[in-house]
């Protein structure tokens, strides 16, 4: 088990092998953010949403600006490029509650409002989903603080 | 007493290595004037970055040496690669790699020192006509018949197994045998195999396609293919796990492989030179080694002997070191006074030959006032094993000590091979010291 490795692999793209390392770094040290941060978006990239969501919605609940703050250049994010792959889908999957939701949370990396978009979607899809509830009011909390 | 981080970044800017270090989260946070001298960047745009970003090196994607440092918890010595300079050109260097670990044990950086390859091989190829056996330097019997069986073999397709202690120049010895090979306008393929684990070793060696195992994004050819008509050297190979060994077997017994995740069978015709540093009899009889695999590899055996063992190439090996260093650091230091040339000869040389050239580089980088090496700006460690191992008075007295040959050969080091001198040095005519020369096979 090895953080840096983890690193290493999210730097190279090899999101499956960054998964499984930043899985055993949380085993040992659950309260690592940057190590959540990275499994969030490695999740969205191995087809396991829920678990993706679940961290996700852990971090923004303590402190949204953790991932509204990143600099996709600075800080390597691959979250521009996986959205550039992602958003011309074909039609069938355009209205699918994971395609929306992939885009909610990677799109909180690079644009809050971008991101608002695909939860208001999502709220509209599943009105009684508490989870997507919660993060609609984390991003309005957030943007009314910041604006 | 401790040394101070000044001392330590004064020291690390002025040796001839590049040396940066990265964070665990591989942001570059020191980068020496050497680096800079090598990249072009300067350290202003290079702190903070990403390595991968900085070097744009193909394997920060697929063999990040410090990832492999990770995985296998092994250093990595003499990695070959090539990274982007300032200008755009793709720069080879040769790396060692290590990673930096925190009191509970768990990575919180690393450090890569690398040096400029292009630069070496032109300081090489200068120094080539220095050297007694392309690229090898060596006075002594040992060496002397290591480079007449190399001519003898040369031409050959059989395997070589090559042997000595960490450091005694195992490779340099499979370049000589490679440069007067049948095969020498083909590729060259090298790979140490004690740095991979399993998994990427077969990769590496065999090749793989994509989906193979999690880190094959992409269909890759391995050493193997590449050195198809060439020659493959296999360094540690006694570090090889047991299941490649029976794989290596296959293809020095049928020329056949196949990817990593693939069933179509390739095929390859490659001489195999492979070394190793431990001692492969133990090796062989606790079944670390396959026996068959070891009789199909050594059918020319060398054993290069520890540089304690030969210590009338010291000398020599320590003036090769001085005219490289000049090259390099660009200044003229190629003398060794006596006192610290007997620290030299009474040392022991457990890290052999490239231990020597570490030294003899830290001394020329500590001698900055006089264009001589002395005693003083040796590492203290030598001088004080060299003082408590056996003492030789002098230079002169090791010498006499030793045979007629070793005595001879002094007296041509000191006066840099003129016979003149060293004729009138010895009260012996010319034709007495060609006749003796000839007698103890001693040629520059």
């Amino acid at each position: 088990m090895s953080e840096m490795l983890g690193n290493q692999y999210f730097m190279a793209r090899n999101y499956s092998a960054a998964q499984k390392e930043f899985e055993e770094v949380l085993l040992k040290y659950p309260d690592n953010r940057p190590a959540k941060k990275k499994l969030v978006v490695c999740y969205t990239q191995t087809r396991r949403l829920k678990e993706s969501f679940a961290y996700f919605l852990d971090i923004i609940k303590t402190d949204i600006e953790f991932i509204v703050k990143t600099d996709t250049i600075r800080d390597d994010c691959p979250c521009a490029e996986l959205i550039e792959k992602l958003e011309p889908r074909s039609t069938n999957y355009l209205d699918t509650f994971d395609y929306n939701l992939t885009l909610g949370i990677i799109w909180l990396y690079c644009d809050i409002l971008q991101s608002k978009h695909y939860f208001t979607k999502l709220k509209k899809m599943e009105p009684s989903n508490l989870d997507i509830e919660a993060v609609c009011v984390e991003i309005d909390n957030y943007l009314l603080k910041v604006v | 007493m401790p040394i101070s981080d000044n001392l330590k970044d004064h020291i690390l800017d002025s040796i001839g290595e590049g040396v940066f270090t990265v964070d665990k989260d591989f942001r570059i946070n020191f980068f020496n004037k050497s680096a800079e001298r090598i990249t072009g960047k300067s350290r202003d745009e290079v702190m903070g970055h990403f390595c991968k970003n900085v070097f744009r090196s193909e394997v920060c994607f697929t063999d990040c040496p410090i990832a492999i440092v990770l995985k296998t918890k092994k250093i990595i010595y003499d990695f070959e690669n090539k990274i982007q300079c300032k200008a755009g050109n793709m720069k080879p260097i040769k790396l060692n790699a290590a990673v930096l670990y925190n009191e509970n044990d768990e990575p919180t950086g690393g450090i890569v020192s690398f040096r400029d390859l292009s630069e070496l091989e032109t300081i090489g190829m200068n120094l080539q006509n220095e050297t007694n056996f392309h690229g090898l330097i060596g006075h002594s019997k040992q060496m002397k018949d290591i480079f007449q069986l190399i001519e003898e073999i040369a031409e050959t397709d059989a395997p070589v197994f090559v042997q000595g202690e960490s450091g005694t120049g195992k490779e340099l010895v499979a370049n000589a045998i490679q440069k007067l090979s049948t095969r020498n306008k083909n590729s060259y393929i090298k790979i140490n195999c004690s740095v991979f684990p399993q998994n990427l070793l077969a990769s590496e060696l065999f090749g793989h396609v994509k989906g193979a195992f999690t880190d094959a994004v992409k269909d890759r050819i391995g050493r193997f293919e590449l050195a198809d008509q060439g020659t493959i050297f296999l360094d540690e190979v006694a570090e090889m796990p047991l299941q490649m060994q029976i794989q290596l077997l296959r293809v020095l017994q049928e020329g056949t492989f196949e990817r990593v995740g693939e069933s179509v069978t390739r095929t390859s015709s490659v001489r195999v030179i492979a070394a190793t540093n431990i001692d492969i009899k133990d090796a062989l009889k606790n079944g670390k080694f396959r026996e068959d695999l070891f009789y199909r590899l050594n059918v020319i055996p060398i054993e290069i002997p520890p540089l304690r063992k030969r210590k009338e190439d010291i000398v020599p090996l320590a003036r090769h070191f001085l005219s490289k260093f000049s090259l390099y650091y660009k200044k003229q230091i190629l003398e060794i006074e006596e006192e610290a040339l007997n620290v030299l000869l009474n040392y022991s040389w457990p890290g052999n030959i490239r231990e020597l050239e570490n030294v003899i580089e830290y001394a020329f980088v500590r001698t900055t006032k006089r264009d001589v090496i002395e005693k003083s700006k040796l590492p203290p460690n030598v001088v004080e094993a060299a003082s408590n191992g056996t003492i030789t008075s002098n230079t002169k007295q090791f010498f006499s000590d030793s045979s007629a040959r070793v005595e001879l050969l002094a007296a041509l080091e000191k006066f840099h091979w003129n016979k003149t001198h060293v004729a009138k040095e010895l009260k012996i005519g010319r034709t007495t010291l060609w006749r003796q020369m000839k007698q103890f096979g001693l040629t520059k």
